[in-house]
C-alpha cells in the first residue's frame, strides 16, 4: 500500500491509499471518491507528462508519499 | 466550471478544517452538517449504519490485524458523495446558522483511512489495499488468494492472462518435449549393441562352450567313421561314389556353355571380376542361336556409338589403315556407310574357342607365305665411277631421223596466172560463183604458199605484199561492180519470170511503195536518188511487163494502185464543175458559196483566234490544282503514260462568253461579279452604307442613260431652239443689266420662261 498525495494547488489537496498494481485510472477513481469530481474529468500529470488511465502506479514508478499535480479537463 | 464549486466548497471545508484538530472527525460536527445538506445525505447516513454493523460483527479480528486504523473507528464516515456538492450550491447553508467551523479534517489533505478506501475500492471493483505483512491474505489449495476483508473471506480469482498461458503452455510443451526425448535415450540405451553378447559370459563360459562344440565334432567324426565302415563292409560306399560323379557330370559347368555367343568384344571383360550375362531377347519363332548379353554392357555400348555419332569423324584418312593394321580387313575407303549398309557389326567371341590363337596362326601362316618375298638386304652399294664402262658403252643411241619438209618452190608465173585470172573473171562478168571462188582462193593460196616457204628471199615477199594490196584495192572496186551487175540480173531474171528476192531488191521495192508517190516533189527525189541506175523507162517497161505476164500478185497489185492514182489525179478538172441551181436552195447555196457570195460558216463564226489579242499575255487561267501536282510528279501521267496532243480538235477554239447576274437580274461587270462571288462565298455580305451607296450610284447611272444626249435636264436647248425660231433670229440676247443696253431686240428674261 502506498500514499499519494494530489494537489491540485486551487485548495483541493487529498491523500490516497492505494495499491502499486493499481492503475492510474483506479487512482482516479479513487480520487473521486474523496473529492467528489468525476473521475473522467481528472487529469494527473507530474511535470508534463500526463499519467495515461490504462497503466499502472508502480509502471509509472510512482511511490509512496509522492506528490501528483491534480487537473481537470 | 466544476473547479469554481469545488473552491467554494473548499473554502468551507478550510473553516473547519481551521480549528479542528488533525485526524478526528469529532461525529459532532458530522451530525451538525448533515442536516444541513438535503436528502442525499440520508443515504449515507444508512450506509454509515450498514457499516457500522459490519464493523461491529467483525471487530475483533480487525483489532488483530490494523495497526493503521485509527483509534476511534467507530466514528469513521465516508466523505461525503460528489452528489452532495451539486446540492449543496444549490441551497447553500445560511451563514448565519452555520457555527463556527470545527475541527475536522486534516490541514493539508484530504486522506481516508484504510478501511474506506477498502470499502471504496470494493465498490469500484478494486482489489483492497495491500498490506505489507499481507496477514490479510491466505493461500488456498488451489492457489487462490483468500482475502479477508471487512465484508467478509473472498477470493479472489484474477483474470486469466494471455501472456501468462502463452508462457506457461510454452514451458509445458518444452518440458513434455524434453521427456519425450529421454524416453527415446533410454530406450537407446537399452538396445543391445553388438558387441554385447547375448548372454553374459565371462571367459570361462566361453572356454566351456568351445570345447563342448570340439567334442560334439570329434563325436560327429566318429560316427561318421564308423558308419563308413559298415558301408564299406556292405559295399554301399561304391555306389554312393558312382551317384556322385555322375550328378557332378550333371552339373552345370563352363563346358556346357561352350560355343555360345557373347556379343561384346573380349576386352570388355575384366579378368577377376564377375559379369552376369543373360540370354538376349530374340523373337520366339527366330531360330538364331542364343546369344549372350550383359545389359549394363549394352548400355554403354550403344552410348559409346552415340558419342561416335556426335563426333562425326572424319571420313578417311589414311592413317586408319595404319593404326589397325588389321591384315585380314581389306582396307575400306568409305568405311562410314558399313554401317548403314550392312548394319551394325557387333563384336562377339565364342565362350571357350580361343579366338587369339586363330588370329595368331593366321598370322602365322601369312609371315611364313611372304617370307620369300620380302628380305630386309637390298642391293649391295657400289662405288660409282665416272666412265662409262664397256657395257654402257655398247648402248647406242637411237638417231632421230629429220623429217624432210616438202617444200613447193613458188613460180613467178605460176602466181601471176592466177593473178591474172582473177583480174579476167572480175571484167568479164561471165560467172558470179567463179569470181567468188577466185576471191577466196587466191588469197588463201598465198598464205598457204608463205607458210611454207618461210626460208625463201625478202624480194618474193615484197611483190607478193604489193599483189596483195592490189588485189585488195581490187575488191573493194569489184563489189560496186558485183551489186550492179547483180541488179541487172536481178530483172534479167525477173523479165524471164524467175523471182529472186534480196535486200536490195526489197529495199527499192519499199521505196516505191512511198503513199506519196506522184505527187508533187516526191518525184524529182526519186529521181535524185539514182543510186542504183533506175530508169524511169525502165520502170515503165518493167510495168509493161508486169502487166502482161502478170506473174506476181502483189507487186501486180500495187502498181496499178499507182497507176489509177496517177490517172485520177490526171483527169481532174481545174475547176469544179458548176453546182446546178434546179436542185432547189441547197444548189444555190452551193453556188454562194464557190462563187465567193456566201463566206463559209466556219470562217464567219466568230473563232477564238479573232479575239487572240484579248487573251492574257503572261498567263492563262488553269487549274492551279493541276499545276501543283505537275510540279510535283504529274500525278496524271502516271496512268496515261506520255500524252499525246489531241490532233483532231486542233483548230478547235470555242468562243466563250460569261455573263454574271445578280439577284435583281442586273448584269455585271468583272469587277462586281467578283466581288458578288465573294461576298458569297464569305457568306458576309456588304455593310449598310455601302449597299446605299452602290444603290445611288446605279440609279444615277439609270438616270444618265434615261438622259437624252442632245439636251440639258432642264430642256434649255430646247427652249432656246424655241425662242430662235419664235424670234426668227439666229441668235438670242441673253438679257443683263449690262447687256440690255446693249442688244434689245432677241433678250430673253429669266422670269419669262419661268
Amino acid at each position: 500500500m502506498i500514499e499519494i498525495t494530489c494537489n491540485d494547488r486551487l485548495g483541493k489537496k487529498v491523500r490516497v491509499k492505494c495499491n502499486p498494481e493499481d492503475t492510474i485510472g483506479d487512482l482516479k477513481k479513487l480520487i473521486a471518491a474523496q473529492t467528489g469530481t468525476k473521475w473522467e474529468k481528472i487529469i494527473l500529470k507530474k511535470w508534463y507528462t500526463i499519467f495515461k488511465d490504462h497503466i499502472r502506479l508502480g509502471d509509472y514508478e510512482i511511490h509512496d508519499g509522492m506528490n501528483i499535480e491534480l487537473y481537470y479537463q | 466550471m466544476g473547479s469554481s464549486k469545488h473552491k467554494k466548497k473548499d473554502k468551507k471545508k478550510r473553516h473547519h478544517s481551521s480549528d479542528s484538530s488533525d485526524g478526528d472527525l469529532s461525529s459532532k460536527h458530522r451530525k451538525r452538517r448533515h442536516p444541513s445538506s438535503d436528502l442525499s445525505d440520508v443515504d449515507v447516513s444508512n450506509k454509515h449504519k450498514k457499516h457500522k454493523k459490519h464493523h461491529k460483527k467483525k471487530e475483533k479480528p480487525k483489532d488483530k490485524h490494523a495497526k493503521y486504523h485509527s483509534s476511534d473507528d467507530d466514528v469513521i464516515f465516508v466523505p461525503p458523495p460528489p452528489k452532495i456538492s451539486r446540492n449543496e450550491v444549490r441551497t447553500p447553508p445560511p451563514p448565519s446558522l452555520t457555527p463556527p467551523p470545527p475541527p475536522s479534517i486534516s490541514s493539508s489533505s484530504d486522506s481516508l483511512s484504510i478501511d474506506e478506501t477498502n470499502k471504496i475500492r470494493a465498490k469500484l471493483g478494486l482489489k483492497p489495499l495491500q498490506m505489507d505483512n499481507k496477514e490479510t491474505t491466505k493461500s488456498r489449495d488451489d492457489g487462490l488468494e483468500v482475502i479477508a476483508g471487512d465484508e467478509g473471506e473472498f477470493v479472489h480469482k484474477p483474470a486469466v492472462s494471455i501472456t501468462e498461458k502463452n508462457k506457461s503452455d510454452k514451458i509445458k510443451a518444452r518440458i513434455a518435449e524434453k521427456k519425450e526425448k529421454r524416453m527415446i535415450e533410454n530406450k537407446i540405451l537399452n538396445v543391445k549393441k553388438l558387441a554385447d553378447s547375448d548372454s553374459e559370459e565371462d571367459a570361462v563360459s566361453w572356454v566351456k562352450k568351445t570345447k563342448n562344440i570340439q567334442e560334439e565334432m570329434e563325436k560327429a567324426k566318429k560316427k561318421a567313421q564308423e558308419l563308413e565302415e559298415m558301408d564299406n563292409v556292405f559295399g554301399v560306399g561304391d555306389l554312393i561314389e558312382e551317384s556322385t560323379k555322375s550328378e557332378m557330370k550333371n552339373f552345370y559347368s563352363s563346358k556346357h556353355l561352350k560355343g555360345l555367343e557373347v556379343q561384346h568384344s573380349m576386352d570388355e571383360f575384366v579378368e577377376g571380376k564377375e559379369v552376369i550375362l543373360t540370354l538376349q531377347d530374340k523373337d520366339v519363332l527366330a531360330e538364331d542361336a542364343d546369344v549372350l548379353v550383359n545389359v549394363n554392357m549394352v548400355d554403354n555400348e550403344l552410348y559409346k556409338q552415340n558419342i561416335d555419332r556426335r563426333k562425326q569423324r572424319l571420313n578417311y584418312s589414311g592413317y586408319d589403315e595404319l593404326e589397325d593394321m588389321d591384315i585380314d580387313k581389306p582396307s575400306i575407303v568409305l568405311g562410314k556407310y558399313d554401317e548403314e549398309i550392312e548394319g551394325l557389326k557387333k563384336k562377339s567371341f565364342k565362350l571357350g574357342v580361343d579366338e587369339y590363337k586363330i588370329k595368331r596362326d593366321t598370322i602365322k601362316e601369312k609371315l611364313k607365305k611372304n617370307m620369300n618375298q620380302e628380305t630386309l638386304n637390298t642391293t649391295q652399294l657400289k662405288l660409282a665411277s665416272d666412265y662409262y664402262n664397256d657395257t654402257e658403252m655398247s648402248v647406242k643411241f637411237k638417231k632421230v631421223k629429220k623429217k624432210k619438209l616438202r617444200v613447193n618452190p613458188l613460180k613467178a608465173d605460176k602466181l601471176e596466172r592466177s593473178l591474172r585470172l582473177a583480174n579476167n573473171n572480175a571484167k568479164e562478168n561471165d560467172d558470179l560463183d567463179d569470181i567468188d571462188d577466185i576471191l577466196h582462193d587466191n588469197p588463201t593460196d598465198i598464205y598457204s604458199m608463205k607458210m611454207e616457204n618461210e626460208d625463201d628471199d625478202m624480194g618474193l615477199q615484197l611483190a607478193l605484199k604489193k599483189a596483195r594490196k592490189l588485189k585488195q584495192l581490187e575488191k573493194i572496186e569489184r563489189k560496186c561492180d558485183l551489186a550492179d551487175t547483180l541488179v541487172k540480173t536481178e530483172y534479167n531474171d525477173n523479165a524471164l519470170g524467175a523471182i529472186v528476192l534480196n535486200s536490195t531488191a526489197e529495199f527499192c521495192r519499199t521505196l516505191g511503195d512511198i503513199p506519196t508517190y506522184g505527187k508533187a516533189g516526191n518525184r524529182e527525189e526519186e529521181e535524185d536518188e539514182s543510186l542504183m541506175d533506175y530508169d524511169k523507162n525502165n520502170v515503165k517497161q518493167e510495168h509493161a511487163v508486169n502487166s502482161d505476164e502478170s506473174n506476181d500478185g502483189w507487186r501486180e497489185v500495187e502498181m496499178e494502185k499507182k497507176l489509177i492514182d496517177l490517172k485520177t489525179i490526171d483527169s481532174k478538172p481545174i475547176l469544179e464543175p458548176e453546182p446546178d441551181l434546179g436542185k432547189g436552195v441547197a444548189g444555190a447555196l452551193r453556188l454562194a458559196m464557190s462563187k465567193g457570195y456566201i463566206e463559209k460558216e466556219e470562217n464567219a463564226r466568230p473563232s477564238a483566234s479573232r479575239f487572240a489579242h484579248l487573251q492574257a499575255k503572261n498567263y492563262s487561267i488553269e487549274d492551279k490544282t493541276f499545276l501543283a501536282e505537275d510540279d510535283k510528279l504529274s500525278r496524271r501521267d502516271r496512268y496515261s503514260g506520255p500524252t499525246v496532243e489531241f490532233r483532231e480538235k486542233d483548230s478547235y477554239k470555242p468562243n466563250i462568253k460569261l455573263d454574271y447576274i445578280d439577284d435583281d437580274g442586273h448584269l455585271l461587270s468583272e469587277k462586281e461579279a467578283f466581288r458578288y462571288l465573294s461576298h458569297k462565298f464569305h457568306g458576309k455580305g456588304p455593310g449598310k452604307n455601302k449597299i446605299e451607296k452602290r444603290i445611288k450610284k446605279a440609279e444615277q447611272e439609270a438616270l444618265m442613260k434615261q438622259m437624252s444626249s442632245t439636251d440639258t435636264p432642264l430642256g434649255t436647248l430646247n427652249m432656246l431652239q424655241s425662242k430662235q425660231k419664235q424670234t426668227q433670229s439666229p441668235y438670242i440676247v441673253l438679257s443683263g443689266t449690262k447687256s440690255t443696253h446693249q442688244n434689245h431686240g432677241g433678250s430673253i428674261s429669266k422670269t419669262k420662261i419661268g
